[in-house]
């Protein structure tokens, strides 16, 4: 298939690219931007690894296609950071254990940042619903859900 | 807590974590190398056949496609997946190699037969379809059952009845006694049949490898291994090469859980990197991984206990038969575990067991954590509250009463250097509420609360079943921040954290003075690997051996700038002081300093090196307290509070030690309720072949609240009084989450998983 230029907004910086249609976002991430924090586990929207923000909210990369992605802006783990500084988030899950092999962590981070965005009071129950798509074979979530609720207290400091 | 301790039982943070934690971290799936070609597998799409024929012209004809490969291509050295064909031991027992890089018969859907490297995924999906194979369909086997019938076809030409091997325990261990006598004797007896599963590993970064081969032939292999140095030995076996020329290298690893012990698709991708000579990538699917890895190894037990009427055990026989799959895998390790670990776990005078290992037309089975322990304990701690509930004794009381003490033979025949089960028994049942909730009477309504415990003891390393060596180097820059070289990669259990604090401890400075270099073969010491619950108790033993040579090497100088002799010195805080006189120090940094720009002929940069063999193994010991609530009305088990409490020796760090706990329960919940690997019996393919069909527990399915509680007493050979604590995690979940379930409702359920199916079938047999 004829490729096609598309212009993606990831991270505050706009790339403009040539890519075949098909392509799905997290391919463009990895494989053309070589934004390889984006992670390819189950490959069909099951696990949560390849999670990525799309105006604010939650989008797996694996099932959406780039070209969608025009005209949004997309955030992914590697532009969590400001100017060096970590965010909340990605500190409480270092200081809390909760990242073990590491391979949920971008998606469990990003998903939790679109929670706190929308609610930066929340339950551990609310963090738990919130996480109930993102899947890790580690950490049994319970520093998971440490790190989150942490994290919430810190930002409202 | 052990106060005495400057770095060993702090609550560090790891230092691999920030790159996780960023994005940064690159996993083999990843990595990128200048010309680099993708690879793709033919999988079989038949449980078991001879192939006849395969044509792959029109895939090397389409553009784009730089190689294909099929058995004719690769070397003709058969090889064991597990590397048990390695002189693991000192009898020098060996596996039988039992498959080839690619095969030229398949023995079960998902196996290798041909493999494509072509310029990008696209091209390389579309050249696997246009290999033609022609394949002779053979009979095939599910089940153990069937496969072990008189007449069937072999699955390999060596094993007839397709029973490659049948182990009968044997003294002093896995045998003692009389066990027809100890039943004879016995005032209750108790007996049952159980179904472990085949637990799938499910680590989120699927198989991948990249290989490199350079101008002079030296191959690189980037793979999540667990076992490198092994994995290099074997991939010279099958290269025909020497092991210098290949270097192994584990990049950060998204989860092994053991499954990565054995070779996977990294035999492939070297055969196409070899075959191009250009970098091949070779990355499964989820799909592939369901489908062609190694999972647990499933077993039908039947176990029979005979207990005195005090509640002393005086009779135990396991009966086991194993799936093996279409390769050995691993199931022959597996085996003995589950006789020794089984039979070995509790005192009791008479003992005996069988194992007969099957082959099978399924995906072989590996190491997964605990392997042999999970499964056994599945069986035998539902077979030990039967019996208290005969001899109308509570089933921790029962527990109690028959578990070592230290200096008893442990599970592996050597004497017990320490155990702290009955703690953890008894502050687990404390922590659960075990007095007020165990044994209810009979309750009413929609939802039913039980309690159910189980315990367990395991190993800290393999010695003396397998070899325990590791090595490790400690390096100091001019400025008194060092480098630990190790082998282990990152493969997310926080190695590297215990490693520096065992070295840091040892040395008098602190754990963020290391920079941790791991993850090659090329610079590491031989270590055999992740395995086995090994890693703190061994390679940190190797750590700490390396660590007071290059402390010797510290007091040394040290001693010539204060004028005194080097045992009149120590290290803390990075300072080294007269212990009789603490104000007269110099620095580790100073001293450094000196050895590197030393103009007096007496240069040295401060190091240690050490290879270390644990003769020891220190059996870790937990206990296991679920509560459970079973709606009566969909039959569906929750588990409400879940107390694990751990005998890991020292917790070299507790958030860690939590961490794996906590996991461990996540994976003991997934095998004891919902993960079912399931085959279709009318084609052999796995049905279960992603996260839909194979349900692992996400946040909403697990214990409403975890309790870890840490015994955290020192151990007298593990450094610093450390034991293994990674598998351990997870053995006895699933029974006790069983052992609620019939404390809750009255039915037991011995075929994992506890479906609501199984448990409305249950006790529509019970009402009859």
């Amino acid at each position: 298939m004829a490729e096609q230029r598309v212009i993606l907004n990831v991270n505050g910086r706009n790339y403009d690219i040539s890519i075949e249609p098909e392509m799905t976002l997290v391919e463009v991430l990895r494989d053309k931007l070589d934004l390889t924090g984006t992670k390819i586990s189950c490959g069909e929207g099951e696990c949560g690894a390849c999670t990525v923000l799309m105006d604010g909210k939650p989008c797996l990369s694996c099932c959406t296609l780039a070209i969608q992605a025009q005209g949004k802006s997309i955030v992914t783990i590697e532009g969590l950071a400001e100017k060096g500084q970590l965010h909340p988030l990605q500190k409480s899950f270092i200081d809390h254990g909760a990242i073990q092999c590491g391979y949920c962590t971008p998606g469990m981070i990003l998903t939790s940042k679109a929670l706190l965005d929308e609610n930066p009071n929340p339950t551990p129950e609310d963090v738990k619903t919130a996480l109930a798509g993102n899947l890790c074979r580690c950490t049994g979530y319970v520093k998971i859900v440490d790190a989150v609720m942490a994290a919430a207290d810190e930002i409202k400091k | 807590m052990n106060e005495e301790f400057s770095s060993v039982g702090k609550r560090i943070t790891q230092v691999d974590v920030a790159a996780k934690a960023t994005g940064e971290a690159r996993y083999t799936p990843d990595l990128k190398l200048p010309g680099m070609l993708i690879g793709k597998v033919l999988h079989s799409p038949y449980p078991h056949a001879n192939i006849k024929k395969i044509d792959t012209s029109k895939a090397l004809a389409l553009p784009g496609v730089e190689a294909v490969i099929t058995f004719d291509d690769t070397p003709k050295k058969a090889y064991a997946r597990s590397y048990r064909d390695s002189p693991m031991n000192s009898s020098g027992h060996l596996q039988h190699s039992d498959e080839y890089i690619l095969n030229e018969k398949v023995r079960y859907v998902g196996d290798h037969i041909a493999a494509v490297a072509a310029v990008d995924e696209k091209t390389a999906d579309l050249a696997l379809d246009l290999i033609e194979v022609e394949y002779e369909i053979l009979p095939y086997y599910i089940d153990p059952q069937e496969a072990m019938q008189p007449g069937t076809v072999p699955i390999h030409d060596w094993a007839p009845n397709n029973i490659p091997i049948v182990m009968d325990s044997a003294p002093p261990y896995l045998a003692q006694g009389d066990v027809e006598k100890g039943f004879a004797e016995s005032d209750v007896v108790v007996e049952e049949t159980f179904f472990a599963s085949k637990q799938v590993g499910a680590h989120l970064e699927t198989q991948a490898c990249l290989a490199n081969v350079d101008a002079n032939g030296r191959i690189t292999c980037y793979s999540p291994s667990q076992l490198p140095h092994l994995f290099r030995r074997e991939l010279a076996k099958m290269f025909r090469t020497t092991v210098g020329m290949i270097n192994v290298v584990t990049p950060f690893v998204g989860g092994s859980f053991g499954i990565r012990l054995s070779c996977q698709n990294e035999p492939i991708c070297i055969a196409l990197a070899l075959k191009t000579r250009k970098p091949v990538k070779l990355v499964y699917t989820m799909e592939e991984d369901f489908t062609e890895l190694d999972t647990r190894t499933p077993d039908y037990f039947t176990i029979k206990m005979g207990f005195k009427k005090d509640g002393t055990l005086h009779a135990y026989h396991i009966d086991t038969l194993t799936w093996s799959g279409g390769y050995l895998g691993r199931a022959q390790l597996a085996g003995g575990i589950t006789l020794a670990w089984g039979l070995g776990h509790y005192r009791c005078p008479n003992t005996n067991g069988k194992v007969t290992i099957v082959y099978t037309n399924t995906t072989p089975t590996g190491a997964m954590r605990g392997f042999g322990n999970p499964e056994v304990s599945w069986a035998a701690e539902q077979v030990i509250d039967m019996g208290a509930e005969k001899l109308g004794m509570d089933p921790v009381e029962v527990r109690l009463k028959n578990i070592k003490k230290p200096g008893e033979m442990s599970n592996i025949g050597l004497s017990i250097e320490s155990t702290w089960e009955d703690e953890c028994l008894i502050q687990g049942a404390e922590a659960i509420g075990w007095k007020e909730k165990f044994g209810k009477p009979k309750q009413e309504g929609k939802v039913r609360r039980g309690v159910g415990c189980a315990c367990m003891h395991h190993c800290s390393g393999a010695h003396p079943l397998l070899l325990e060596h590791s090595g490790a180097i400690i390096k100091f820059n001019e400025d008194g921040s060092a480098s630990l070289m190790v082998n282990p990669g990152s493969p997310g259990t926080h190695i590297w954290g215990a490693l520096a604090q065992i070295a840091a401890e040892e040395l008098g400075i602190y754990p963020e003075d290391f920079n941790i270099v791991a993850g090659t073969t090329d610079g590491s010491l031989f270590d055999l690997g992740s395995h086995a619950s090994r890693s703190t108790y061994v390679t940190g033993g190797a750590v700490r051996q390396a660590a007071r040579q290059a402390k010797s090497r510290l007091l040394a100088r040290a001693a010539k700038t204060l004028e005194v002799s080097p045992d009149e010195l120590d290290i803390k805080d990075r300072q080294i002081f007269v212990k009789s006189s603490p104000e007269r120090k110099v620095s580790v940094a100073d001293i450094c300093f000196n050895g590197i720009f030393n103009f007096e002929g007496d240069c040295e940069t401060v190091m240690g090196a050490a290879s270390f063999e644990s003769r020891w193994n220190s059996p870790p010991t937990a206990a296991f307290f679920a509560e459970v609530e079973v709606d009566m009305e969909t039959y569906e088990v929750k588990v409400i509070n879940f107390v694990n409490a751990q005998d890991c020796g020292t917790a070299i760090n507790p958030m860690s030690v939590e961490g794996q706990c906590e996991g461990g329960i996540q994976q003991g919940v997934g095998y004891a309720l919902t993960e079912d690997y399931s085959i279709n019996r009318d084609t052999g393919k796995a049905e279960t072949d992603n996260f839909t069909t194979y349900k692992m527990p996400g946040t909403l399915d697990m214990p409403k609240s975890t309790e870890v509680i840490i015994i955290n007493k020192p151990d007298p050979k593990g450094p610093f009084g450390a034991k293994g604590v990674g598998e351990p995690a997870m053995v006895g979940v699933a029974p006790a989450i069983a052992n609620a379930v019939y404390d809750a409702v009255g039915v037991r359920i011995t075929d994992l998983p506890i479906t609501p199916e199984k448990i409305f079938a249950a006790l529509k047999m019970k009402s009859r």
